[in-house]
């Protein structure tokens, strides 16, 4: 039995033979397949379904999820609870009046709150909501502030039915011992708390819900603390448990893809960093989870590590050990960097030190924001409306008035997301979101929600965010810098002949096509003629949105991303000035267009960290891929850490490193245009993957299979 | 004072410790048979050619003042040959210029413990512009590193000497004839200098020794060489397995390689322990 690693060094082995069954099983579908057996519970049988308020439609679902949702005890688990209902795989809340279709849309995108629950147990959080509903008069409030009690007693019939389910087994002592206690009481040791936190997790799954867990050292550090110093609980014991609960939490890995095409559920894990009062958090929690990824390979839980100026060498190296073995699990936050924008967006510092992300990498204050962002393609304004297509009776004079006219049109963009995103929605009513869908059992873990008697979704939580991204913005930099070389420095097309080649994708333009291709360096080789053309067009965005920020309730800042986008724009897009054709996968985030980064990942560092990232306040990711022999040496480990301490020196945001597999190099063989900059070194022998013929090809692929 | 130059490449982790970068210069005085950059090998200014990438567009040809026939190295078919099948390997560089590009990934050589390493060819027969380079780089602070096969006369190494921090020091095999029969050269000087360099030097110096399936790859030859390695005072040795990733190389340049084997993992592990 062994994990998957791309690297040849083997994964090492810490935990016990049982628990690497078990962890094999779930990354191999087995509970996926099962949770797909059952998509969702029926909600015919309830009279009046179809007349009662969306909030009361909610309550049934939950209550009816709650009491019949599959029972699922795996053997030998340490921590119990699972969602075990199809739908939920597919972000809907797995409950249907009508079998044909989907009933309710859930939640994602947001890191809930769990140290409530571990302080006061859900107990705790029915006191509070029992509170309020006594405080308030509005009946909207009243009712959403029962519908929080009702979806805690839900959580209470299904907490029990595994209570029940326990007793009928053997081997399950401790933890029927630990489900007496949590999540209901608080948390008293650290096995509680990993318990307690996983059931809080399973059930807002059960209910549709994807959130993230957040800074899961900080949640359990102080615990184990505890039991390691009276003798409670040795390391190794813990590791066990809280590798149960990643184990666990591969339950909806069914080998199909999702809704969102990545298989990923958004669980977001936070690590090491300061907290509230500047001191590093970096505990034996945080070392533990970093063993079980690297042991156990499982990436369902993405892992960002906080790095700051002043993060231990120790754990950067462990960083970069786990990183080596690839898949991408382990990124970085620049965590300094991330304070600072947050600064300048003007949370309040120890606010703003409590932060992890949302789905992805987009930062915000756990159990206390309600953020979405509006995704669009910069590149399709570059070319469907300043270049109009490509119309052939446009004509730029100079590069400037080019470039002027871009971030004009960039700016109307902005105005229209303002527009349509952020009025509309406040329309109807000036403080609350109207008619959002329900989805009280997140309510149950923001933090302002129950006293403000307000949802979610209606403006619930403390900060409400809404942020433009732009993607392909490299792919912008790269066409703004290829007319300008190939047009009007170097002057060897006309302009309005290259529009014309543009709209003819090429045709018969071949050798133009190749010169500008493999003659001009760009974004992502450190070449600051093109870098400073992305870098002042994110700052100008920036500011475009800055001027609508605090307009409203809801912030608007700007962010980068494309996540898997790129791949669904490719057929909408026409060609590119830098001698793409049409329908080509370009960048992804603010990572270089693949093929055009021939310098390494130092270089590619430096292109990116040129914009001033801080003003991009909701996140702008990176990706570096290394070949696995590359990085197959002792020397790698100091490398990567270097890498990862250039990136925090020079003002990056998030990065994520990973190797490229065989697949990528065998893609790179039949398009090498598109990966100029796969790079194969041997002590002091270098070349470049695709320079190579063919059958040396074969022989990196070859060795990189083993 | 300028130097010929093939290649410089940043972003290299194994030309030494953290993260590098590594000018390679051009000419070396050994002709190993094996070797994985043909194209370091001339001291002049090559042109290569990869077959696979022409398209047979013709545009070189206008462009050249010898309709290809001969070739002076003036680059002009390589600048307007759109798909890179033509390259210029080798230019000339003053040591400002690769200065410059040395310190663009300064902040990373700190941050990894990195530095500059100079390789080749054998970068030590240019040894003034060598002396510059480094003396330049050391006095900015960049830990510099010199990768040598070590056929050089002993005062090169002592004009060096205190500008670098770090030999990468080949050693193909023990024995004179069969250097001989591999490089073209005695290896009397080379062992002769490594001797004085560790005397002398109070620097580091790793050993390299490349294994070449069907050349030095004898057990004899190699516990010879690491009886001689282990009398010096320098704790790294570092044993390289033959690779055929240079012999498309050979193609682009027009020339024969000649065929070696790749050494199984299982030998290298034994000739590990040799060390
Ligand atoms: S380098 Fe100059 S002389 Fe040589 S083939 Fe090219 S154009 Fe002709
Ligand atoms: S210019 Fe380049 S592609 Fe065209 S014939 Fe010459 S080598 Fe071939």
């Amino acid at each position: 039995m062994e994990f998957y690693t791309s690297s040849k060094y083997k994964r090492p082995i810490r935990l016990d033979e049982k628990t690497r069954e078990f962890a094999y099983e779930s990354l191999h579908c087995k509970y996926g397949r099962d949770t797909r057996k059952v998509p969702y519970v029926s909600l015919k049988h309830i009279a009046g379904y179809e007349t009662m308020s969306a909030l009361d439609q909610y309550n049934c679902a939950i209550l009816e999820i709650a009491k019949t949702a599959p029972i699922r005890i795996c053997e030998g688990e340490l921590v119990s609870g699972a969602a075990t209902l199809g739908d939920a795989i597919g972000h809907n809340v797995p409950a249907r009046f009508d079998d044909t279709r989907e009933e309710m849309r859930s939640v994602s995108h947001l890191t809930v709150d769990f140290f409530e629950v571990l302080e006061i147990g859900m107990d705790g959080i029915r006191a509070k909501a029992e509170e309020a509903f006594k405080k308030h008069v509005d009946p909207e409030k009243k009712a959403f502030i029962k519908s929080c009690i009702h979806c805690i007693e839900c959580m209470e019939i299904w907490h029990n039915r595994y209570v029940e389910a326990l007793k009928e087994k053997t081997g399950f002592e401790t933890v029927l011992e630990n489900l007496k206690t949590v999540p209901f009481r608080p948390a008293r040791n650290f096995y509680e708390a990993v318990q307690s936190i996983w059931c809080c997790f399973a059930f807002l799954r059960l209910c549709g819900n994807w959130p993230g867990i957040g800074r899961i050292d900080v949640l359990l550090g102080h615990y184990l603390k505890a039991d390691l110093e009276c003798g409670k609980l040795t390391l190794e014991e813990a590791r066990e448990i809280l590798a149960h609960f990643f184990i666990k939490g591969c339950e909806w890995i069914t080998g199909e893809s999702c809704v969102s095409g990545d298989a990923q559920h958004y669980q977001n894990i936070i690590l090491a960093g300061i907290n509230e009062c500047g001191h590093e958090v970096t505990n034996e929690v945080t070392y533990l989870v970093l063993d079980i990824i690297e042991e156990t390979g499982i990436s369902d839980f993405p892992v960002t590590v906080r790095i700051n100026k002043n993060t231990e060498e120790k754990l950067l190296r462990r960083v970069a050990e786990v990183i080596r073995f690839g898949g991408g699990v382990v990124a970085v936050y620049n965590e300094d960097l991330v304070l600072e924008s947050l600064a300048d967006m003007g949370y309040p510092q120890e606010e703003a030190r409590k932060f992890a992300n949302d789905g992805c990498w987009e930062v915000q204050i756990p159990g206390k924001t309600n953020f979405s962002y509006v995704p669009f393609d910069g590149l399709k304004i570059l070319q469907h409306v300043t270049l109009k297509d490509y119309d052939k009776t446009l004509d730029f004079e100079d590069f400037e008035t080019l470039f002027e006219q871009y971030k004009k049109d960039l700016r109307e963009q902005i105005e229209m997301i303002y527009r349509q995103r952020v009025l509309e929605k406040l329309q109807e009513d000036n403080v609350h979101f109207k008619t959002a869908t329900p989805c009280t059992v997140v309510a149950l873990f923001e933090q302002s929600c129950i006293e403000r008697g307000i949802s979610y979704h209606e403006g619930g939580t403390v900060y409400n965010v809404i942020s433009p991204h732009i993607g392909g913005l490299p792919d912008v930099a790269n066409s703004l810098y290829a007319i300008k070389k190939a047009v009007f420095d170097e002057k060897i097309v006309s302009f309005k002949r290259f529009m014309k080649i543009l709209k003819e994708n090429w045709e018969n333009e071949e050798l133009l096509r190749k010169h500008i291709l493999n003659h001009y360096q760009y974004y992502g080789n450190d070449n600051d003629e093109v870098d400073f053309i992305a870098a002042e067009i994110l700052d100008d965005f920036s500011d475009m949105c800055r001027k609508y920020d605090k307009e409203t309730p809801i912030r608007f800042v700007s962010g980068v991303s494309t996540f898997g986008r790129q791949v669904d724009w490719a057929p909408m897009r026409l060609a590119a000035p830098f001698g793409r054709k049409s329908g080509e996968v370009l960048s992804g985030n603010l990572s270089p267009t693949p093929g055009t980064d021939t310098s390494g990942a130092a270089a590619i560092i430096q292109s990116y960290c040129k914009a001033d990232l801080k003003k991009q306040h909701t996140g702008a990711a990176l990706d570096i891929g290394f070949i696995p022999s590359n990085i197959d040496s002792d020397n790698a480990i100091s490398a990567i850490v270097g890498l990862i301490k250039g990136f925090v020196r020079l003002g990056g945001y998030f990065m994520q490193m990973d190797t490229v597999d065989r697949a990528t190099l065998i893609e790179a063989q039949k398009n090498p245009a598109n990966y100029q900059n796969l790079s194969v070194r041997v002590s002091g022998w270098n070349a470049r993957f695709v320079t190579m013929s063919k059958e040396w090809q074969d022989m990196i692929i070859e060795k990189t299979e083993k | 004072m300028r130097a010929k130059i093939f290649d410089i490449q940043r972003n290299s982790f194994v030309d030494g410790p953290g993260i590098r970068t590594t000018v390679f210069l051009k000419g070396c005085n050994l002709n190993c048979k094996w070797c994985h950059n043909p194209e370091s090998q001339l001291p002049k200014t090559q042109l290569l050619f990869y077959q696979s990438k022409c398209v047979s567009c013709g545009r070189c040809k206008e462009v050249c003042p010898h309709a290809l026939k001969t070739c002076e190295w003036c680059g002009r078919c390589a600048v307007q040959c759109p798909t890179g099948a033509r390259e210029v390997c080798g230019k000339e560089y003053t040591v400002e210029e690769v200065f410059c590009e040395v310190a663009k990934d300064r902040i990373f050589y700190q941050t990894s413990g990195g530095g500059v390493t100079f390789s080749g060819g054998e970068c030590m027969l240019q040894i003034e512009f060598l002396r510059e380079i480094l003396k330049k780089c050391k006095e900015q602070g960049i830990h510099t590193a010199v990768d040598t096969a070590g056929d050089v006369p002993w005062e090169y190494f002592e004009k060096i000497m205190s500008v670098t921090d770090l030999f990468l020091y080949d050693i193909k095999c023990f024995s004179d004839n069969l250097h001989r029969e591999g490089t073209g050269n005695s290896n009397e000087l080379i062992l002769q200098n490594l001797q004085k360099l560790s005397e002398q030097f109070s620097g580091d110096v790793i050993i390299r020794v490349p294994v070449i399936g069907g050349f030095n790859d004898r057990e004899e030859e190699l516990k010879q060489i690491a009886t001689f390695v282990k009398k010096l005072r320098y704790k790294k040795t570092e044993l390289l397995p033959y690779h055929e990733m240079g012999n498309y190389k050979y193609e682009a340049l027009g020339r024969q390689y000649t065929s070696y084997y790749v050494p199984r993992q299982e030998e290298m592990e034994k000739y590990r322990t040799f060390f």
